[in-house]
């Protein structure tokens, strides 16, 4: 068995090599876009190139998300009106960080933090999901995302599920 | 004394009914933001902030080469309100690259003024802006003193002897004429009486002025007076007070008017139609003329004052400010009518704050016109104007940043966006296959099979239904059916799904209505106004998450404070693989089906999705399409249903396309969730292919664990496992080599 397979490889291997002009194409599909380092929207220069057909990051390929200057000295700005349990101010800040960087995971989780503390555990919850989904390839984002969905099922009773969403929160990032 | 009592209870509680004000969302500024210096300029005019060689007044800007120095104005947000200051911007050809305030400090965001779109007034009704003394030049009460009432301060209410200079006036011209009387007088008759003249009510307006003026500061009075003239007529709308007057005629706020606009003011109070700045400019400016030379006279201001502001321009803006957007005011006033009754938004004095972007906006209006007159031409026999409506939303908020109800955009009529009821046509397509997906029995590559379908109704009829192109194309993958619109592949996937499915699919994404279970539903046989699309569509942009769609994001009262919160709120109403997939099928619609035409009009690497419809013999041409940041829908149409020859390519999608292009919108780039896989098939087959194996290949997104069949003698490498690919290219060779 292990004979056939090694057999199999090192004709793989030859058949490859001398391939290359053949129907096989050399090495792995186009990696795509370099993983973007910030979720910071780049300002649209008309005719600046961007990939077309779209090609994107591959799966599991990490990246890590920052909030920028703006968006950053708004949600410290939403961290103190919080702070005051001034929940409805402090949302309508984040809500503007967020139209500066609707895509950054890290600011609907903030988002969702604030309506867990003024009670709305639902719309925690669907923050904390709409936050996973764009939280691909940042382990500590997608972690974030469920330790939040995570409060947001325990505060309505929802212990088991609570539990299974920490266990994959401390799956991605050990807290 | 019935007088005395009616004038000063009524006076003293008086409360001027207070139209809602409606603003646009404001701009904010941060470093980065994508914003040209012209782009800038533009903002700062739209405020209507003026260039100045010096940044002294506030409403003015200076330019140096980049850099913008803004003497902005104090402004009042839904949750706050920011002083004036002065604001350093630099504009470079990337964006904004700094912004700094007047001690040198960074600023990392702030937000210009929000644009009074408008405000909400009963219909025949009166609109104002109250201004409290404090906001109005002390050039206006004397101005008004010298040209109205002279002895104002010093008369008790009526002005005998300008009375007799009037009346005798009035009787060698055997009518009656205005004039003669008082500032007081006129407060009374614009507050108490209606304008009807007859020498009875002279008498009654007298002893009203003369209880008003006993009991009543001078100061009082005139503070009433500037609130309460009427000054201009904008339709429905009765323009009264110097507040709005400002604001309709030069677009900003009283506070700012030089001795020009003031004297261009105080002429008006004469005669608003008769001196209309806009219909009769040079009837205005005479009258401004000599009211400025009473100024003089009176030593209000200097001769030579007077003699610089009369030979200023009349300054008066193109088109009134207010009103401009009626379809979406329309959006805003059917919010709030759920939680306000009539009487509170056309008399509290609330202050709405809405998501309107006024650029956007323009952009939409300025598409749909322009293209619906270059579609008419095409169509020469036809008989009436074709009709649109366009919705612009901002999807990951569920912000309405743009509504076009019709072509006639400064027309308070039938709102297209919210009323016209119009079949959705093959707008329904991507909700079959999303609930296709759902069912774990499809992926993009699935083969599904265009081929005549009967389906015997209820009635015993047959419905047979056709490809717009009246052939079939046999099998072909379901990315190929939905990018070229297969009607007869569609209605198979559809039936085998089930129409209650999809119906139940259509309601999770935002429908009201209960759609009718029909086969001929799978063919969009379901009426929605392009608002219900643009819901529909709003949780495909936002990757499988419902907002419901808002244009109000907070009601404040008169005095500050917040009455309603209309916050951010989302729901999941699928999964983010399963939206993915059906939206890089949506990217493929633009890239090689029916959506292709707008690549000419679009930046070239902007990747957008969308999805065209038809209706039954083009009654109806729409496209809904989307960027990573905006979400555009476009119907086209008439007004009498009649058909239009556009199928939703040819008429909808240049109008979207221009939309689109005009918002400086980023690329569709959502993140591929982690248990799907980027494959490329071929366009035809939808076997699984490598590039260069085959001529006609197309990327698809497919669970990771899905097993495509692949095109013979193609392989493809699996990047996840370097010996599978390795074993698995051996073992297509071995196959080669055995045929």
């Amino acid at each position: 068995m292990h004979i056939r397979l090694l057999t199999l490889v090192i004709i793989a291997a030859g058949f490859s090599a001398c391939a290359t002009q053949g129907p096989l194409p050399p090495g792995a599909p186009p990696s795509g876009a370099p993983p973007s380092g910030t979720a910071q929207p780049e300002p649209q220069i008309p005719g600046q190139a961007l990939p077309a057909p779209p090609e994107r990051p591959a799966p599991g390929a990490p990246r890590q998300f920052h909030i920028g200057p703006a968006a950053s000295s708004l949600v410290t700005q939403a961290r103190t009106q919080a702070g005051a349990g001034e929940f409805g101010p402090a949302a309508a800040t984040l809500e503007r960080a967020l139209r500066i960087e609707p895509g950054n995971p890290l600011l609907w989780i903030e988002l969702g933090r604030v309506r867990l503390a003024e009670n709305n555990a639902a719309q925690a919850d669907a923050m904390g999901r709409k936050a996973l989904a764009l939280a691909t390839g940042d382990a500590g984002a997608q972690a974030a995302a469920w330790h939040l969905i995570a409060d947001s099922l325990r505060a309505r009773g929802r212990d088991p599920e609570a539990a299974e969403a920490e266990g994959r929160a401390g799956t991605l990032a050990p807290r | 004394m019935y007088l005395d009592r009616l004038v000063t209870r009524q006076f003293e509680g008086r409360r001027w009914t207070l139209p809602a004000q409606v603003f646009a969302a404001p701009l904010e500024l941060y470093t980065g933001l994508a914003l040209s210096a012209a782009q800038l300029e533009q903002e700062l005019q739209r405020l209507h902030y003026r260039r100045a060689e010096r940044p002294e007044r506030l409403g003015t800007y200076r330019v140096q080469g980049a850099r913008f120095d803004v003497a902005l104005r104090p402004a009042r947000f839904a949750d706050e309100t920011r002083n004036a200051q002065l604001l350093s911007i630099l504009a470079g050809s990337q964006g904004l690259e700094s912004l700094r305030d007047s001690a040198g400090h960074d600023v990392p965001v702030l937000r210009l003024e929000p644009l009074l779109i408008g405000s909400i007034f009963p219909i025949h009704g009166e609109d104002r802006i109250i201004v409290t003394p404090q906001e109005v030049p002390s050039l206006l009460p004397a101005a008004l003193k010298a040209v109205e009432d002279r002895k104002f301060d010093s008369h008790h209410g009526v002005d005998p002897v300008a009375m007799l200079r009037a009346l005798w006036v009035d009787l060698r011209a055997r009518q009656i004429e205005q004039g003669g009387s008082t500032l007081t007088q006129q407060l009374v008759r614009s507050y108490f009486l209606s304008s009807r003249q007859t020498l009875s009510r002279k008498v009654r307006e007298a002893i009203m002025a003369m209880a008003l003026d006993a009991h009543f500061t001078k100061a009082d009075l005139m503070n009433a007076y500037i609130n309460e003239i009427f000054l201009g007529q904008d339709g429905d709308r009765a323009i009264h007070g110097f507040g709005l007057a400002s604001q309709f005629y030069f677009g900003k706020p009283l506070a700012e008017l030089d001795l020009s606009e003031v004297a261009l003011l105080v002429a008006v109070v004469r005669g608003p139609s008769y001196y209309d700045p806009r219909r009769h400019p040079e009837r205005a400016h005479l009258r401004r003329d000599l009211v400025l030379k009473i100024m003089a006279d009176q030593g209000i201001v200097t001769a030579r004052e007077a003699s610089a502001a009369a030979h200023e321009a009349l300054g008066v803006t193109g088109r009134p400010a207010g009103a401009y957007y009626p379809a979406y005011l329309d959006f805003v006033r059917r919010t709030l009518r759920r939680d306000y009754h009539d009487q509170d938004l056309t008399e509290a004095g609330l202050r709405i704050y809405t998501s309107l972007e006024p650029r956007a906006q323009e952009q939409a209006e300025q598409a749909l016109d322009r293209e619906l007159t270059r579609l008419d031409r095409q169509r020469r026999q036809a008989q009436q104007p074709l009709e649109g409506a366009v919705v612009v939303t901002s999807p990951q908020s569920g912000d309405v940043i743009a509504i076009v109800g019709g072509r006639n955009v400064g027309y308070d009529g039938f709102d297209r966006a919210l009323d016209a009821h119009r079949s959705m046509g093959s707008l329904v397509k991507p909700f079959i296959y999303l609930t296709a997906l759902e069912s774990g029995h499809y992926n993009a590559a699935t083969v599904v099979q265009d081929e005549p379908v009967d389906v015997k109704l209820a009635n015993d009829k047959h419905w047979r239904p056709e490809n717009f192109t009246h052939q079939t194309y046999g099998p072909v993958p379901v990315v190929r059916a939905l990018a070229e619109s297969l009607n007869l592949a569609t209605v198979g996937v559809g039936l085998a799904v089930g129409v209650p499915t999809i119906a139940q699919t259509l309601q999770r994404f935002g429908l009201s209505q209960s759609p009718a279970q029909v086969p001929a539903m799978l063919l969009g046989a379901l009426d929605v106004t392009p608002l219900e699309a643009t819901q529909l569509f709003n949780g495909l942009a936002n990757g499988g998450f419902h907002n419901p769609l808002r244009a109000v994001r907070a009601v404040i009262s008169t005095d500050g404070k917040p009455l309603k919160a209309f916050p951010l709120e989302v729901t999941q109403v699928a999964s983010p693989e399963v939206v993915y997939q059906l939206d890089r099928m949506l990217v493929q619609v633009m890239e090689r089906g029916t959506g292709r035409p707008a690549r000419a009009l679009l930046p070239a690497n902007l990747v957008v999705a969308g999805k065209s419809g038809t209706s039954s013999e083009f009654r109806d041409s729409w496209f809904a399409g989307f960027s990573g940041s905006h979400l555009a829908v476009v119907w086209v149409g008439y007004d009498d249903n009649e058909p239009t020859g556009f199928t939703g390519s040819a008429g909808a999608l240049p109008v979207w396309a221009h939309v689109i292009a005009g918002l400086g919108t980023d690329s569709w780039d959502a993140p591929m969730p982690d248990n799907l896989a980027d494959v490329q098939i071929e366009y035809p087959t939808g076997l699984r292919v490598v590039p260069g194996c085959a001529d006609d290949i197309v990327a698809v997104a497919v669970p990771a664990d899905a097993a495509l069949p692949s095109k013979p003698g193609c392989g493809f490498p699996d990047n996840a496992n370097p010996l599978t690919t390795i074993l698995d290219r051996a073992q297509r060779w071995l196959r080669g080599r055995a045929h």
